[in-house]
């Protein structure tokens, strides 16, 4: 009788809690969202089945000794695996139209407003009673405006680990949202005539450009912004790779099987931290509202700012390009390019909204950069 | 900390990250601009986007699979005229 008891006390019935199985639930549905609506799937599944694994009672898969708590450990703790996933982004980007036009940095830029806003915006929750942000919080909070999954991991992991579960599920969630966010923005701070404006086509740009760039951003970073070097190093090694022609079987190897592998664990990984005690509070809920603000405000004043631009400068700009400078690469510069057809059926952005979202992606390395300077 | 401590700090952060963020960025404007200059001396342009066509088909002229279906054909045309 004895035996039969121990049996069912080790049974998942008899251990199973009610925070358990809401988070349980909430990781069946990021697998909903993966499978079904294919929001972010390489990621959300992943991270929907660590949030499964990592809430089975008894098995304690993110306790010491259990599996996902080592990945964690060892991938996200460390800093490593979004950094593995940085070259490889690296590897895949092409500059080719930021070098052909680099005042598309200036959009790069003014998107990061959305990430600094919304850390303002974190410290006014803490008015409403329940939400106890530090600054750190709120930086790690905010870098979801940022609109890249690996720089938000990584802040996250080295300013508030206890909000990792949290912040990369938003950020995202967000992501995969970007056609649906983004364009009602875009159409409300534009006018139709805004939209049509074609752009100057972009001019040819030299191998050897292509080469020289990833070395002198890792120059102007080892010079004036060190605190960025893990990720803009790590992102301007698997840029040479790619352009330098020499390497191409590493450069292949960045691009497609260390990413996925990395993906796989990360997205486990980051699926562990969604336990029920860190992630059913009202703070998720808070992170949830400030990642949609980051990612809106990002949005306008990126094309605030090409608006401006489009007024001084010699050559038209559309001002839908200044939205693509959130990052989130290619999705935003697909949406920037969808926005412009409707207006202009003639008139395709994709190469033009290209520039600015690549910017999108080291403005907010940059952004990220500072907060780890100022903030740690 | 007391929240208005903190909405300060926030603040003063708000604004030294976006000046921050455009100080690097416009030095990297001027970096591209002057690599590009760099760049021009010299060196043939490659064109972004557009596939160089295959020198496989232009070296070996048509295909050995075309020529011999052709061939077949005329012939299989001479029989039955």
């Amino acid at each position: 009788m004895e035996g039969l008891l121990n049996l069912w006390q080790a049974t998942g019935v008899a251990n199973l809690s009610f925070p358990a199985l809401s988070m349980i639930a909430v990781g069946c549905g990021l697998l909903y969202l993966a499978i079904a609506k294919k929001f972010e799937p390489l990621l959300l599944v992943p991270i929907g089945f660590g949030a499964i694994l990592t809430n089975i009672p008894v098995a304690a898969l993110s306790e010491p000794g259990g599996l996902l708590y080592y990945v964690y450990y060892i991938g996200i703790d460390s800093g490593i695996f979004p950094l593995l996933i940085f070259m490889g982004v690296g590897a895949l980007t092409d500059f080719s139209a930021l070098i052909a036009n680099p005042r598309m940095l200036l959009l790069g830029a003014a998107a990061q407003f959305g990430i600094f806003a919304t850390l303002f915006g974190a410290i006014l929750l803490n008015f409403i009673p329940g939400f106890e942000f530090t600054l750190q919080d709120a930086s790690a909070i905010a870098i979801i405006g940022g609109a890249d999954g690996p720089t938000a991991i990584f802040l996250a992991s080295k300013l508030s680990p206890e909000l990792l579960g949290a912040i990369a599920v938003a950020a995202y969630s967000y992501m995969a949202l970007v056609p649906i966010i983004q364009p009602p923005i875009m159409r409300w701070l534009t006018s139709d005539e805004e939209r049509s404006i074609a752009m100057p086509q972009l001019r040819a740009v030299s191998k050897r450009e292509k080469i020289l760039f990833p070395l002198m951003v890792l120059a102007l970073t080892l010079l004036f912004l060190p605190a960025a070097a893990p990720l803009v190093g790590m992102f301007c090694l698997g840029n040479l790779m790619r352009e330098s022609g020499v390497v191409d079987r590493l450069s292949n190897t960045a691009q497609n099987e260390l990413i996925n592998i990395t993906t796989i664990f990360l997205g486990l990984a980051v699926g562990s931290k969604l336990a029920a005690d860190q992630f059913l509070t009202v703070e998720t809920l808070g992170i949830l509202v400030l990642g949609a603000l980051a990612f809106s405000i990002g949005t306008a004043s990126g094309v605030y700012m090409a608006k401006i631009m489009n007024r001084v400068s010699s050559n038209p700009i559309n001002p839908l390009v200044g939205a693509a400078g959130v990052s989130a690469v290619p999705m935003a510069a697909r949406v920037v390019n969808k926005v412009g057809l409707e207006s202009n059926p003639h008139n395709f952005l994709l190469m033009h909204a290209m520039g600015p979202n690549v910017a999108g992606v080291l403005g907010s390395a940059v952004a990220a950069g500072i907060l780890l300077a100022l903030v740690n | 900390m007391e929240i208005s401590e903190l909405l300060a700090q926030a603040a003063n952060l708000m604004l030294t990250g976006m000046i921050g963020v455009f100080l690097f960025l416009s030095i990297l404007i001027f970096a591209v601009k002057a690599l590009s200059k760099f760049a021009a001396t010299g060196q043939e342009l490659e064109q972004p986007n557009v596939k160089k066509p295959s020198t496989k088909s232009t070296s070996t002229g048509v295909p050995a699979a075309h020529i011999a279906a052709i061939s077949a054909a005329v012939s299989q045309f001479r029989q039955n005229n």
